[in-house]
């Protein structure tokens, strides 16, 4: 702690202080410094500091063959690997005009809209760990969550960075019997999100600790390109899997779930309710998955022709789009992509002016974001 | 006066109803393992280390090209036996420091000589010997045998 601005008024004045909350705190869900300027006990100012989890991962696309750039996805929104692998490959293959069949639309709407549910869930549990109700809902969480991160395991070999999408197809296809273990995991799931419901959604101390705290308005939303769940807590209706269908999503039914007040627990409760949804779209798809052969041969160098593109997806956290330049050669020019915990962070200050600065910690949990996205 | 009381009896409230959902998952069974003392055996196609079938290798170096972070190294030379020209492998080494586990050689390889095994207990004392292991070594892994491969009974599940 330091202390700033001399109080040179002769009246009774508390000094501000600076607070360094991060790198290492355990609420900041990753590397993230937190520079809080202190009234007391209520946050003045607040500036988040990035750069801890750098990878220049846009520069490594650079020198990098489309098909190699896969892996380096996953280490985006690690949460959320197969979405940011469906968010590239889907970019690609728009700039190489290249057609999948299928099967392959079918099986990477079940496997994203799986790793919504799976990162959704993260976010609920860490949330609640952040207010202080210790463990006991994180690793319920984690606990749902290993049912989806083990079907993972058997669909593509790995639990975490899954390197599954790719040009043109998927590593693998379904594994036998997968039908009853998703069907199975639905039924589970529903039940298991009345229990999250009594254990905290209507929970008199969560409430109190939520409600009304770190509201976002809709029109500062927009200004700051908020997205995701953030955005639709507002109440603002906006979806990419339904404004601007990519996949398959206009062939099912669900709908956009949004909240009244943006405050942190619409932030949670939007989020609760799309996993519900999304449960909705897996169960539509799983029965309607046609035949074909959705594996995509690897050792092929893709020459797009000179161009560029840019392709957003609804990501569980927000929109993530990939905006490729294309120079003709095997590699890409440019690689940008457009994270969207990063826009969701920089509306951080403005949400935790003046609150205190327990519940500064409730709104960083609130907004959900992952490092790994942020820095790049 | 009134209004703290009421917040405290809905909050007591609020707390039992919370309660009665830890009580219930406290009778279920557990779903966590006795780590180290018990271990789960890996899926079919876990990407754990890479590892090499040696006389199944062609070297047509697909391998190295493909490997996004240039964790491989294969150099060869060609050898005269009896009249007929053939290549032999000089070098092949697997750097576990960069590799990112993405299996991407063992999709491209013609032969499956190339593949990932299932050892995922892979820490060792020394950064030296992740840096270069030799893949035509049969018993390059023999340290690591006895962690992953050796394990006790598999888990029911
Ligand atoms: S698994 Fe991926 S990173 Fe590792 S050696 Fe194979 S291609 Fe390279
Ligand atoms: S791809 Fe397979 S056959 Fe070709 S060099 Fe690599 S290990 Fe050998």
């Amino acid at each position: 702690m330091e202390q700033v601005e001399q109080n040179k008024s002769p009246e009774l004045r508390s000094e501000e202080l600076v607070v360094n909350m991060g790198p290492q705190h355990p609420s900041t869900h990753g590397v993230l410094y937190l520079e809080l300027r202190l009234d007391g006990e209520i946050v003045v100012d607040c500036r988040p500091h990035l750069g801890y989890l750098h990878r220049s991962i846009e520069k490594i696309a650079e020198n990098r063959t489309y098909i190699q750039f896969v892996p380096f996805t996953d280490r985006l929104d690690y949460l959320a690997s197969m979405n940011n692998n469906l968010g590239y490959v889907l970019a690609v293959e728009k700039l190489l005009g290249l057609p999948v069949n299928e099967r392959v639309q079918y099986i990477r709407t079940i496997i994203v809209e799986l790793n919504r549910v799976g990162s959704h869930l993260v976010s609920i549990g860490t949330f609640a760990q952040d207010l202080g109700a210790y463990a006991t809902p994180l690793f319920y969480c984690f606990r749902d969550r290993e049912k989806i991160v083990e079907l993972f395991d058997e669909l593509c070999g790995s639990r975490l960075t899954y390197n599954y999408m790719r040009i043109g197809g998927v590593q693998n296809d379904l594994p036998p019997g997968v039908d009853k273990i998703i069907k199975d995991f639905i039924q589970y799931e529903r039940k298991k999100l009345d229990e999250y419901n009594e254990l905290l959604t209507y929970n008199a101390i969560f409430l109190s600790r939520t409600k009304k705290v770190g509201i976002l308005s809709k029109e500062t939303a927009i200004n700051y390109g908020v997205t995701g769940p953030c955005l639709r807590a507002t109440g603002f209706k906006w979806d990419l899997r339904k404004e601007e269908p990519y996949l398959i999503y206009d062939r099912f039914k669900f709908d956009i779930p949004v909240g009244t007040m943006g405050d942190s627990w619409d932030r949670y409760k939007v989020r609760l309710e799309e996993i519900q949804e999304s449960l909705k779209i897996i169960e539509q798809a799983i029965g309607a998955v046609p035949e074909g052969n959705p594996v995509a041969k690897v050792n092929k160098v893709y020459k797009p022709a000179a161009g560029e593109v840019y392709l957003r997806t609804e990501n569980p956290r927000g929109e993530l789009g990939f905006y490729i330049v294309s120079d003709g050669t095997t590699k890409p020019y440019r690689n940008k992509i457009r994270s969207p915990s990063f826009s969701n962070l920089s509306v951080l200050p403005e949400l935790i002016r003046g609150l205190n600065v327990s519940d500064a910690v409730c709104v960083l949990g609130s907004i959900d974001i992952v490092m790994g996205e942020i820095d790049r | 006066m009134f209004r703290p009381i009421k917040v405290f009896f809905l909050s007591a409230l609020s707390l039992l109803i919370g309660m009665k959902v830890t009580i219930k998952n406290l009778f279920s069974p557990p779903v966590t393992l006795d780590y180290p003392n018990k271990k789960q055996p890996m899926k079919k196609n876990f990407r754990g280390m890479v590892d090499l079938k040696p006389p199944a290798c062609v070297i047509c170096y697909q391998c190295i090209k493909i490997c996004p972070t240039a964790a491989l190294f294969l150099s060869h030379k060609t050898v005269e036996q009896d009249a007929k020209k053939k290549n032999e492998i000089t070098k092949f080494t697997f750097n576990a420091e960069l590799c990112c586990f993405c299996g991407l050689c063992e999709e491209v390889c013609p032969t499956d000589a190339i593949y990932l095994n299932q050892m995922y207990e892979v820490s060792v004392f020394s950064h030296d010997d992740l840096l270069s292991i030799d893949l035509m070594d049969p018993k390059k892994y023999k340290h690591l045998d006895d962690r992953t491969v050796n394990q006790p009974e598999p888990n029911p599940q």
